[in-house]
């Protein structure tokens, strides 16, 4: 039966996966928003900037350059992917936008086999470890804060889902509230048009690539801060769920992602929490997003492109 | 022939067909996973009617149908469950926008490997083997061949069905759909019976595809469900081109051939040359290798030659 | 020539080629190098597993060559990736079945399943050497395990940990992967033979990336025991979870042996510290070809210590050495069938195998005598406490 500590337990729980959701999906969205890119694999890019945050770590035992360099990995993988997304938007009349979601499939694989061959021989990395986290800020952050019976939460949990929800809507105030944020989803929706108008292609293309870097990078470090670990296939695992939420949500629609996101997550750990079967938590998870898509095609809260 | 250029030639006439799959409902912009799920459905069920096991450290609890059904019957079977279910979902998402149509597709194939990994009778995770040879009294290797056969000439029969759907009114209605979804409405396309029709018709050759994988693996298990199977057959459309269907039997024999030949000391980065492949071509062909405009012009091209002896140098097209 | 009959050109010459490429066998048992074929996995996410277990089979190989190789020829380990499909498994499978004498793994459980029949109704030999004996059953006497059946051995060394520690109220996760619901059965026979209860079976989601409500779906049983039968990844994660939430106890969490793996001392660090794990391999072993391989596979990843499955294809390049030069085999391709019989028959009953562990005798294709240790986990080492020796 389930009891009100357990389930707050799980509510808890369901957050803190949930923010995960929560964070991958802005960034999916907004890589639609700006430059509309179907970037299926971009958990898999999040797993690469995770990569690099651990590698110098590891070799300088300090957070702030672990940060920096997610951040950094995550703004170069999007300027260096650049060029290929824009190659295929220029087509656009011509060229489907499902051809960037196999471009994104192709960007996945070479990641994948990267960390899966070239980084600590393969192995899952840790951030727990001394070299990694030689002054225990990481441990410190993950440690519980409050617990109470099975309740636990710790800062980890809180600070992904505070910025979760920060990123959001500052993303949201930039996207529809200012000049540039105009700019980037003129430029995604018609390049001739935003040219005509005199919007600068090049300056803003650069501009929302870095702003989904950076975004990339800040998930990247908490999930890391999170999870406490990564292996090459934890983008792999998020990867179809991050598009489900999307398409739930309705494309392209963040307050929509953030909702969905979160509401997916404590969907989840209820089902592994209350019946036994874990195995059918996804099963569960799915079966609902096909009750809803079914009832709403376009998306509970609508398509935002 | 070998066992290897018979086991490589079946199973690329499989993939064109489940590519083809993929490439029906596409016509009018709806990417149907569904199939994946249903060419998993119509191997179990094939499995099960064709007398096929489960594995021996689960016997005891499994149910044994002890049917014998000939590869004919469960291939039949396979493909009007599989149509049927694709029909019934159909009803309900004919009409859906395209993303929606992949959610659909997803739970499906989340629900039938839960299915399939909690039942004992289909032997959970460890699945069914044991699927008799296509036609017993033969031997391997005429198994093999007879195989290939049977394979091409599926490929020949949905190929010829597709490529007279592609040229008639409802192969240019569902392209209109595909351009414009509205101004197909105010022509009065009736979009969700078109969708109907298309995903009923995936469906049923994913079921097709699923009883041919079947009796080529003679085995079935929840672990051949899998989302690199949605990468491979989206791969293999759009590279070798979603707007016609001779992209797949261009893009399926070559994507699908060189990982196979990849020298030993090639093996260990064979994902990365795949990829970079995936990412060239692409890069060079946004739309696919195989494209209408190429087409028509490869038409022209034939059409010249035809008709310059007769002195004619008229363009036809 | 414009760009579209420039790709055109590419995709004929690529396919022609990968036609063209299988009318040469790559795997050929030559009578002037014993060329041993060996799928495994090679790329994807778990890459680094088919790493190591190509690093075990190409140090045989090397010491084998270095003695002066099989009955006078040099060994070679023809490496096949077959990444996990099993449609690429089963062709991989069939470039080998007119040639090879034997065929080492497939590794991955979905290309065994496809690719083993296979080899089974051609009559080719398959060295599975890595995963459990109830995936290779059903094809004996054409594949051989490493392993005895799960329920023979597995009941007693739970029994035992549950008396070593006292426990009697027991939770167990289990993931619905491969043989590991039925070594989650074969637990509930010891937990039933240690006069202790089940609780509860909490299912680990094969795609779970956070195990809060799992360790509360677990602690809410109040149980005093756990047994992890999950992914190796995944334990520590879980573990952490419940220490979250003031486990204590953690001798009375025992880990099972499929979860004895680098991802779990990689992953687990220090905060595994006191768990309990079974397993076959005893790394705490001192002979000289144990020692040597242990400091060279150190030398080789990072200090790391050998995980339990590296030394698997190490012995099984030396097993079919043994066959070779105990069954009289010649390599003659004109003879390849009765050749191939002739090395099954002597590997499925070999007496005395002088593996790099222990010495062990097979009986209808499984080791009958293999010795089965529990281990407290200190710092990435185990510490032996326990073992059950077969009679």
């Amino acid at each position: 039966m389930l009891n009100i500590e357990i389930l707050i337990a799980q509510i808890v729980n369901g957050l803190s996966l949930g923010s995960i959701y929560v964070l991958l999906v802005t960034g999916f969205n907004l890589l639609l928003l700006v430059a509309m890119i179907i970037h299926f694999s971009f958990p898999v890019i999040i797993v690469f900037s995770i990569y690099m945050s651990w590698i110098v770590m590891n070799l300088t035992g300090s957070l702030a350059l672990g940060i920096l360099a997610a951040v950094a990995s995550a703004i170069l993988v999007n300027m260096v992917s650049a060029p290929i997304f824009q190659h295929i938007m220029r087509k656009r009349g011509s060229v489907d936008i499902n051809a960037t979601m196999v471009i994104s499939m192709g960007m996945g694989m070479l990641i994948t086999e990267w960390t899966s061959h070239a980084i600590n021989n393969g192995f899952p990395i840790s951030f727990e470890t001394e070299a990694v986290d030689p002054h225990g800020w990481l441990r410190a952050t993950r440690a519980p804060f409050i617990r109470a019976g099975l309740v636990s939460i710790s800062y980890s949990q809180v600070l992904t889902l505070l910025t979760g929800i920060i990123l959001v809507a500052a993303l949201f105030w930039v996207l529809y509230k200012t000049k540039a944020g105009r700019a980037f989803r003129a430029i995604a929706e018609n390049p001739d048009g935003a040219r005509l108008v005199g919007i600068p292609l090049l300056k803003t293309g650069v501009q929302s690539y870095i702003l989904t870097g950076i975004l990339g990078g800040l998930t990247a470090a908490l999930m890391a801060l999170l999870l406490g670990q990564a292996s090459p296939d934890l983008g792999d695992q998020l990867g179809h769920k991050v598009l489900g939420i999307s398409i739930i949500a309705g494309l392209g629609n963040l307050g929509g992602g953030l909702v969905i996101a979160l509401l997916l997550g404590i969907v989840e750990a209820i089902v592994q929490g209350v019946f036994s079967g874990g195995s059918w938590s996804n099963t569960v998870a799915f079966l609902l997003m096909l009750v809803i898509v079914l009832a709403k095609p376009r998306g509970v809260f609508g398509i935002k492109l | 022939m070998s066992a290897t250029l018979s086991n490589y030639l079946t199973i690329t006439a499989i993939f064109i067909l489940c590519t083809w799959a993929i490439y029906l409902p596409y016509r009018m912009g709806q990417l149907h996973f569904m199939m994946i799920a249903n060419m998993v459905i119509s191997a179990y069920l094939g499995a099960l009617f064709s007398g096929a096991v489960v594995s021996g450290s689960q016997v005891q609890e499994a149910i044994n149908l002890n049917l014998h059904w000939p590869f004919i019957l469960t291939l039949i079977l396979g493909v009007v469950v599989s149509g049927l279910l694709g029909y019934l979902i159909s009803l309900a998402i004919g009409d859906a926008p395209c993303f929606a149509v992949v959610i659909v597709g997803f739970a499906f194939m989340y629900l039938t490997k839960a299915i399939a990994e909690n039942t004992t009778a289909l032997g959970r995770t460890f699945g069914m083997f044991r699927v008799p040879r296509i036609v017993e009294g033969l031997s391997n290797s005429q198994n093999r061949l007879f195989l290939v056969c049977v394979c091409f000439f599926f490929v020949l029969l949905v190929g010829f069905w597709i490529y007279r759907f592609d040229k008639s009114k409802l192969g240019r209605a569902a392209s209109s759909v595909f351009v414009d979804r509205d101004l197909a409405v105010s022509l009065g396309i009736n979009v969700k019976k078109m969708g109907s029709l298309l995903q009923t018709a995936s469906s049923a050759l994913g079921g097709l595809a699923g009883v041919l994988y079947l009796y080529t693996l003679r085995a079935i298990s929840p672990s051949f469900i899998t989302f690199h199977n949605v990468g491979l057959f989206m791969t293999m459309l759009f590279v070798g081109g979603y707007t016609t269907q001779w992209g797949p039997l261009l893009a399926v024999p070559i994507l699908w051939g060189i990982p196979l030949i990849m020298p030993e000391s090639l093996q260990v980065w064979k994902n990365v040359f795949y990829a970079v492949i995936l990412i060239g071509i692409l890069m060079l062909k946004p739309e696919g290798v195989i494209t209408r405009p190429l087409l028509r012009r490869l038409n022209n091209l034939v059409f010249k030659r035809r008709l310059k002896p007769a002195g004619s140098g008229k363009n036809l097209s | 020539m414009n760009k579209n009959k420039k790709l055109i050109l590419i995709c004929v010459m690529l396919l022609v080629v990968s036609l063209s490429g299988w009318s040469r066998p790559s795997a050929e048992t030559g009578v002037e190098e014993w060329q041993i074929p060996f799928l495994n996995i090679l790329t994807g996410p778990i890459a680094s597993i088919g790493g190591y277990l190509q690093w075990g089979a190409e140090r045989a190989a090397e010491e084998i060559n270095a003695a002066g190789g099989i009955a006078g020829k040099p060994v070679r380990i023809v490496s096949i990736d077959t990444g996990m499909e099993p449609a690429g498994g089963i062709t991989e499978m069939s470039k080998l079945l007119d040639s090879a004498l034997v065929v080492m793994g497939p590794v991955p459980e979905p290309v065994i399943l496809a690719a083993v029949p296979l080899a089974a109704e051609e009559g080719l030999y398959s060295f599975t050497a890595t995963t459990s004996y109830e995936y290779v059953a059903d094809f004996y006497p054409w594949a051989i395990s490493w392993f005895p059946p799960t329920t023979e051995r597995l009941a007693p060394i739970i029994s035992g940990w549950l008396n070593h520690i006292g426990a009697s109220r027991v939770v167990q996760f289990v993931e619905n992967y491969g043989v590991w619901a039925g070594m989650a059965k074969a637990h509930e026979q010891g937990v039933a033979d240690a006069g202790a209860t089940l609780l509860r079976q909490v299912d680990v989601s094969t795609d779970a990336v956070t195990f809060g409500p799992l360790a509360v779906n677990a602690l809410q049983q109040n149980p005093d025991a756990i047994i992890f039968a999950c992914n190796p990844q995944k334990i520590p994660s879980i573990i952490n979870e419940l220490k979250s939430r003031g486990w204590t106890r953690m001798s009375n969490l025992l880990i099972f042996s499929s979860g004895d793996a680098p991802e779990l001392y990689s992953v687990g660090g220090s905060n595994i510290n006191g768990a309990m794990i079974y397993n076959y391999v005893d790394p705490g072993l001192s002979s000289p070809r144990w020692d040597a391989f242990r400091a060279a596979y150190k030398a080789a990843y990072n200090g790391s210590e050998p995980p339990s499955l590296s030394p698997n294809y190490y012995d099984a390049v030396y097993m079919i050495k043994s066959a070779i030069e105990g069954a009289g085999i010649t390599g003659d391709p004109s003879r390849l069938a009765a050749e191939r019989i002739l090395l099954r028959d002597y590997c499925n009953e070999i007496q005395n195998f002088e593996g790099i562990q222990f010495t062990w005798s097979n009986n209808h294709g499984y080791p009958k005598n293999k010795p089965l240790y529990l281990f407290e986990i200190q710092n990435g080492a185990k510490i032996k406490v326990l073992e059950i020796i077969p009679e």
